[in-house]
């Protein structure tokens, strides 16, 4: 095989890259204001930046983090789908061929799983958009050094509760949108109702119903356990690989004194586990609406 | 014991509480998940032995098998955190 030689603006890209790291990583240490004890810098890593009143109904409060890395997730994406659709032809370039064979591989899983053509698109649309959307966000801290927030919180004498907000530049990576057990649990919850209401449609009411005296009567409170018990595990287990993830990569950046960026950190649970985790929820998708309609 | 020292005394069971139910909670919940794994790593290696040409579907398999043995201690570790910081 022909070595490739790297072009000239690529290598000039990757040493600006380099040195912005670099210098960032020095004044992270300078300035950064390390911590002094471990007890310091993980005091306040399970605390949110929430806006909103604090007393109240929960839908009055935000999690403005989760909003914003969403919409940011977002944008990459629609920006990514509209440079495909740009120079969109037969032979494809390079964005096409990925974003192709990407859509193939998981066509092909949920073709095996589900044969009836209708629910296969569907699922196949759904499983497609959570895997892009789940990867995206588990990737976004990966590559650059990120502002994390950190959140004091108090809880006054007659039960207010104090947050104090201070943004801290590159100690620790962006946060992702899978972090939120919000964001989470609202995809799984949509994935089990989607599945339930497909199970009626296919087998109609009484089936359905039917379904769960199968195969004794007496097992019907085991089967509605069984059945709610999916969207919490589908979600719980996005949620804590990527949060433990998040907290492991600032425990180990302070054990490093931040001189290596928690980018780097970041490629095991970021870019390893992240992405077989979005492959695990839409696989597992494909896996609950296939086992209502077939 | 004055009413200081009571106090003083309160907060350290509390602490020694949190630490070890933290460290026991994170130690038994990795047993599952590590036995498991192991299983499915080494039935995976088996597999590949027999048929090398199926590799990459063995792999792309295991690695799901992986993630859903891993789930109990995900849930430990989730444990673990609420304990440490919420408790």
């Amino acid at each position: 095989m022909e070595r490739k030689k790297m072009s000239n603006k690529a290598k000039i890209q990757l040493i600006i890259f380099l040195l912005v790291y670099i210098a960032v990583g020095v004044l992270n240490v300078k300035l950064g204001g390390l911590p002094p004890t471990p007890a310091e810098a993980l005091k306040n890593v399970a605390n949110r930046w929430i806006l909103g009143p604090s007393s109240g109904p929960w839908y009055t409060r935000i999690n403005p983090m989760t909003i914003i890395m969403s919409w940011i997730v977002i944008g990459l994406i629609i920006w990514f789908a509209r440079s495909v659709n740009k120079d969109y032809s037969i032979i494809p370039s390079k964005k096409q061929s990925l974003a192709e064979s990407l859509m193939e591989f998981v066509y092909d899983i949920v073709q095996s799983s589900i044969p009836d053509e209708r629910y296969a698109r569907i699922t196949f649309k759904l499983a497609m958009t959570l895997f892009i959307y789940i990867a995206v966000s588990n990737l976004i801290g990966g590559f650059i050094p990120g502002i994390s927030v950190d959140v004091s919180k108090t809880i006054l004498e007659n039960g207010e509760v104090v947050r104090k907000v201070k943004f801290i530049l590159f100690s620790d990576t962006w946060f992702p949108p899978t972090a939120d057990l919000n964001t989470n649990l609202t995809y799984a919850v949509m994935v089990f109702i989607i599945s339930q209401y497909f199970g009626i449609r296919v087998k109609g009411i009484k089936a359905w119903l039917k379904g769960f005296l199968e195969p004794v009567p007496i097992l019907l409170p085991m089967n509605i356990i069984g059945e709610l018990a999916k969207p919490v595990s589908h979600s719980l287990r996005l949620f804590g690989n990527i949060t433990g993830g998040g907290i492991l990569v600032l425990t180990l950046s302070y054990f490093v004194k931040y001189m290596f960026l928690p980018p780097f950190l970041w490629g095991y649970f970021g870019i390893f586990s992240g992405l077989i985790q979005a492959f695990v929820f839409s696989t597992l998708t494909i896996a609950y609406i296939s086992s209502q309609v077939a | 014991m004055d009413q200081e020292s009571v106090k003083i005394l309160a907060d350290a069971i509390v602490t020694a509480g949190k630490a070890i139910g933290a460290g026991l909670c994170m130690g038994l919940g990795a047993i599952g998940p590590g036995v498991g794994e192991g299983h499915v790593g080494g039935h995976a290696m088996d597999a590949i032995a027999r048929q090398p040409e199926l590799t990459n579907v063995i792999v792309t398999r295991m690695l799901l098998a992986d993630a859903i043995a891993e789930t109990t201690g995900i849930y430990s570790l989730l444990i673990t955190f609420l304990i440490l910081f919420a408790l």
